[in-house]
């Protein structure tokens, strides 16, 4: 007890940005004794959170989301293939993560972040597994051509929480996704009909009702800090730094839990604790939904 | 903490020289403070050219590094795979970074910062043409956000030349059209549709990168292709006009940043 109270003397005397700098857990800790944050959030509230989509022309279907400082930009690009044997009547869905130096000064030109590769495979499970798109749908002519669909989400600028940035901008970004019109030409090849050509066409164009995705549910996601008996949801990038255990979880428009993620930590998550979670993420899905609903009927008035 | 500028169409240059081009002025936007985690940053938009641009340090400089007594300017240029209209590797651009080192150091007192490095880094998120000169101009303000010193402001503003070095004849079918043989990207990009599709269609390209304050001082040059001694005069005037006002907007930018903050 002593060293805290030596601390806590000195915390008096100290200038609070030394004090922060210095003694960073004691700093949030004082905080949280006080159940808020430095940033003057409640534990259980997210940050501010915004969402564009049609944000760069040159894809098929973009979106930027904020959450806080936290920016992600998530475009798509579609492209025709040949699909496989196994499933002739499926598309496909890439989805990459990348880290650029401009995001975060940790990360350096031609080292990518370790970060990164993370977040890409737990997007990916997370995305393909929900079931939110059906691969089906992508498919143009059986056993002929298919989709590619090239998911790029950008980090802009990293302030913690990044998975749940980059899922939020992800599914807005398919969720703004038009699929180009293509036809077949007398060769039986598919090939992208320009928009000035539409009109004038000769062969009916093979996709002519399928432009938009259909997206049968779409996941939101909360991660939270497990410190303590303390639940801090939507950490930022100090924090996350500060208090390691972290806790995602992903839940599905119904609320079904789609992943639980709890990447080790020195905390050790109890139910009750996994439950409160569950509980707040619950909450955020409500409010991610609106935001997202909000952007879509934005984007339709313009 | 924001502060946008959308530039007034004054800031068009010789929109005379191209009557049939007057189009609605694409968006241009220029601001300070895009990324939160960067000792500063900045964000263009010049039509459809997207930019933003992150300045890291003064930090230490690499332990391999020999000891200087100047400080170090280590500069990197990316692409996003979804920048340009056909996906690519989204790889860095090892020219674009050699050349934005050149146009910036000059411009920056190193001897401000020994023994340490700043690193700009830029990230194209949409190629809409004329992209180098959009980022060496937001590296500049990036850099100013930051705190770094410098001796001014630079911008840059390159010009396209389309018509001249044509086979004999095929001259005469662009005679009524000289006006638009500088396609002036303003500020570089796009007037009125300078966007990467013409500049594929390029013959010959001039980019200005300079500072103004007191005398116009050049930082870098660079012309390609064939021209000739008028067209080269015309095309530096044209580039050194459009600095000079590119140059009075980014300097409104930032004030208005500084005005915005003492509030």
């Amino acid at each position: 007890m002593s060293s805290t109270n030596t601390s806590s003397d000195l915390s008096s005397e100290m200038e609070v940005d030394a004090f922060r700098r210095l003694f960073p857990l004691r700093f949030h800790e004082r905080h949280l004794l006080e159940s808020i944050r430095p940033d003057a959030r409640p534990l259980g509230k997210a940050r501010d959170t915004s969402l564009a989509l049609g944000a760069v022309a040159s894809a098929h279907g973009s979106a930027l989301a904020k959450i806080g400082c936290t920016t992600m930009l998530a475009a798509i690009k579609m492209e025709v293939m040949t699909p496989t044997t196994e499933s002739p009547d499926e598309g496909c869905i890439v989805i990459d993560f990348h880290m650029p130096p401009i995001c975060s000064p940790i990360v350096r030109p031609g080292r990518p972040a370790e970060a990164a590769p993370v977040v890409s495979k737990q997007l990916s499970d997370t995305i393909l597994s929900s079931g939110m798109i059906d691969l089906k749908e992508l498919s143009l002519v059986s056993g002929k051509a298919a989709w590619m669909a090239y998911l790029d989400i950008y980090c802009l600028d990293a302030d913690g929480a990044l998975f749940d940035a980059a899922l939020l901008s992800a599914v807005a970004a398919f969720s703004h996704l038009e699929i180009p019109v293509v036809s077949l030409n007398d060769d039986g090849r598919v090939v992208v009909v320009s928009e000035e050509d539409a009109g004038k066409l000769e062969k009916e164009a093979v996709n002519k009702e399928k432009r938009k995705l259909k997206l049968s549910t779409i996941s939101f996601s909360l991660t939270c800090i497990l410190h303590k008996n303390y639940i801090l949801a939507d950490p930022t990038a100090e924090e996350e730094s500060i208090m390691e255990t972290l806790m995602t979880v992903v839940l599905d428009s119904s609320f079904q839990l789609v992943s639980l993620y709890k990447p080790g930590g020195p905390v050790l998550a109890c139910t009750s604790a996994i439950q409160d979670c569950v509980a707040l993420t619950r909450q955020r899905v409500k409010e991610l939904q609106k935001i997202l609903n909000e952007a879509i009927s934005d984007m339709e008035v313009d | 903490m924001f502060c946008s500028t959308i530039l007034t169409p004054h800031a068009l240059i010789h929109l005379h020289l191209l009557p049939s081009l007057q189009a609605p002025a694409p968006r241009k936007i220029l601001r300070t403070g895009a990324v939160n985690s960067a000792s500063g940053s900045a964000y263009a938009e010049f039509g459809n050219t997207k930019v933003i641009v992150s300045v890291f340090g003064p930090r230490e400089s690499k332990k391999a590094m020999m000891y200087s007594d100047v400080g170090r300017l280590n500069c990197n240029v990316s692409y996003t795979t979804f920048a340009t209209p056909v996906r690519g590797q989204g790889s860095d651009s090892k020219e674009f970074s050699s050349i934005l080192h050149k146009a910036l150091e000059g411009a920056i007192i190193l001897d401000s910062f020994p023994k340490t490095t700043v690193d700009v880094f830029a990230l194209v998120l949409e190629s809409g043409g004329s992209d180098l000169p959009v980022v060496i101009s937001c590296a500049s303000l990036a850099l100013a956000d930051a705190g770094i010193m410098m001796y001014d402001l630079v911008a840059s503003v390159s010009v396209l030349k389309i018509g001249l070095g044509l086979p004999f004849g095929l001259g005469y079918a662009f005679q009524s059209l000289e006006a638009r043989q500088f396609w002036i990207p303003e500020v570089s990009s796009v007037v009125h549709g300078v966007s990467g599709e013409e500049e594929s269609y390029q013959d010959g390209s001039l980019m200005i990168t300079c500072m103004h304050l007191l005398v116009m001082r050049i930082t870098q040059l660079t012309i390609t292709g064939e021209w000739s001694t008028p067209k080269i005069h015309e095309a530096m005037e044209l580039c050194l006009d459009a600095c000079s006002k590119l140059g009075k907007i980014m300097r409104l930018c930032l004030k208005e940043t500084a005005s915005a903050s003492q509030e």
